[in-house]
């Protein structure tokens, strides 16, 4: 990246940057198409239902209908609303979940930008959600909205914090923020991989992650029964679709981000299974975290708001901690 | 003067400068809160996109943390938990005015005849993009500057517990 920086721009270099942005954004708007569906889909077989198959063949189209039937809705803005916040911030939502995507590192050649401090850039970058979220719920000028809004803004805050420490012990492992250097010192054998030498950091990790997502069971700022549905209460059509594209666009975030952190990213589970391609396995391993995301959707309550702030701040917190300190102390008599 | 090259650096430069400049503009001239602290966190990306064209990556994405992310979350949060005027009032104050833009044009003549008759000398040890700067932060920290890095924490967790205490008390 930086090599092509001092260049000179010209149209073929600027021409390559926009086609390869294109390319990812059509892969992450097809993942997000069929996540959704597939979503439904799980969720369906586990509650003893059949899920949407009515729309093309076993209900293969259905996502599709509902993207086109969001696209061509009438787009409202409330006449009370902060007009230039409202339609700003589902832009400033979308912003960065797609921006983060950048460093992720999908195998060992194949990636977008390879910078030194690519885990502090995705952290950094996902905060900005949070901003347009608390704008969205304010702009709106309604009640619920604005609670919403509250909501997820308290409980992104306050599980970053865990999130981020979680990840420190990986960081002090590998010596390093670039994610393509913490996937390729991962060893060849799968208890080799980050998620058994760091498994309190892997579970803190999950956890803090799920809720950075607003996912069941932390899905309090769309609360239906208690909050209609939360921050995006007032939105319609596209706008609306810009924020449900945010959230499934920080789900492919998320799961690529642990597979690479705690999976092994591209490496095979047994050194003579080497022969099958990186990007299968980290396909693989990437899908089992996106299947294991709705599978906890299926099954688990949603957790009081009480309860949240607690258990982010007096139980993840201090496990995370403790996790950075005993991995110091493991370094420090067997590594060093 | 303009024979610059057309780098992707220099079109980022201009793009952040342009982010710079407006923001902080446009900060000065809204007159809704929330709308300040939009702009002003658009100021804070646009720094942080220099620090990157100076090779200081660790320092922009700090920055983006901390200022753009986390202080304009505090900002909107204190905004909108107090009771405020939604836009400030406005007075007529021609003679304030009038003395403020003097006082301004003063300030920015002074330093621009600063930055034009100061000559930047050459360091001596030129870093390289390559060197790890996010290695040799910590390693600084935790040698050359323990002790004001130590002293830092303190601080923070005593002004932590503080408003905590304080905090508490107000609430009972």
């Amino acid at each position: 990246m930086g090599a092509w920086l001092d260049e000179t721009l010209t149209w073929g270099h600027a021409l390559l940057f926009f086609l390869w942005g294109v390319i990812l954004l059509m892969i992450v708007l097809g993942f997000v198409t069929y996540a959704i569906f597939f979503e439904r889909k799980v969720i369906g077989w586990m509650q003893y239902r059949i899920g949407p198959n009515r729309v093309g063949p076993w209900g293969l189209l259905q996502s599709v209908a509902d993207i086109t039937k969001l696209l061509i809705k009438e787009d409202t803005i409330p006449r009370k609303a902060d007009r230039a916040l409202f339609i700003l911030a589902p832009a400033l939502a979308y912003i960065p979940a797609f921006a983060v995507l950048a460093v992720i590192p999908y195998t060992n050649k194949l990636y977008f930008a390879d910078i030194n401090v690519g885990l502090l850039y995705y952290v950094a970058l996902s905060g900005i959600s949070t901003i347009a979220i608390i704008l969205g719920g304010w702009s709106s000028n309604n009640k619920y909205a604005l609670l919403g809004g509250m909501r997820s803004a308290a409980q992104m805050i306050s599980y970053e914090v865990p999130l981020v420490i979680s990840v420190v012990g990986v960081v002090m492992l590998s010596g390093t923020l670039n994610l393509r250097g913490i996937g390729e010192q991962q060893g060849d054998w799968f208890w080799e991989w980050n998620f058994l030498p760091q498994i309190l950091g892997f579970v803190v990790f999950i956890i803090a992650a799920v809720s950075e997502l607003n996912r069941t069971p932390f899905d309090l700022p769309e609360a239906e029964s208690e909050l209609v549905a939360g921050y995006h209460v007032e939105y319609s059509g596209f706008r609306f679709a810009f924020f449900m594209l945010t959230e499934y666009v920080y789900v492919y975030a998320i799961a690529a981000l642990t597979t690479v952190l705690f999976l092994g990213g591209w490496h095979a589970p047994f050194p003579f299974l080497d022969w099958v391609p990186g990007i299968i396995w980290f396909l693989l391993k990437f899908t089992s975290i996106v299947f294991f995301l709705f599978w906890i959707r299926a099954t688990l309550p949603r957790i009081r708001i009480d309860q949240l702030m607690g258990l982010g701040w007096k139980v993840l917190l201090p496990v995370a901690i403790l996790n950075v300190f005993l991995t110091a102390v493991y370094m420090e008599l067997f590594i060093k | 003067m303009f024979n610059i090259d057309f780098t992707g650096e220099f079109v980022a430069f201009f793009v952040f400068s342009v982010l710079i400049i407006s923001g902080a503009v446009l900060m000065v001239s809204f007159t809704k809160v929330v709308h300040m602290v939009v702009s002003l966190a658009a100021v804070f990306i646009g720094v942080a996109g220099m620090f990157i064209l100076l090779d200081a990556e660790f320092l922009a994405f700090v920055q983006v943390l901390i200022y753009a992310g986390a202080v304009s979350i505090l900002m909107i949060f204190g905004i909108m938990m107090t009771k405020h005027q939604d836009s400030g009032a406005e007075r007529p104050r021609t003679l304030n005015d009038t003395l403020s833009a003097i006082g301004a044009l003063a300030l920015f003549g002074i330093l621009f005849y600063a930055i034009r008759q100061s000559d930047f000398p050459e360091p001596q040890t030129v870093p390289d993009g390559t060197v790890d700067n996010t290695m040799a932060i910590g390693q600084q920290l935790f040698t050359g500057y323990v002790v004001p890095f130590e002293l830092v924490s303190v601080l923070l967790t005593v002004a932590f517990i503080g408003a905590i205490v304080l905090a508490k008390k107000e609430a009972d």
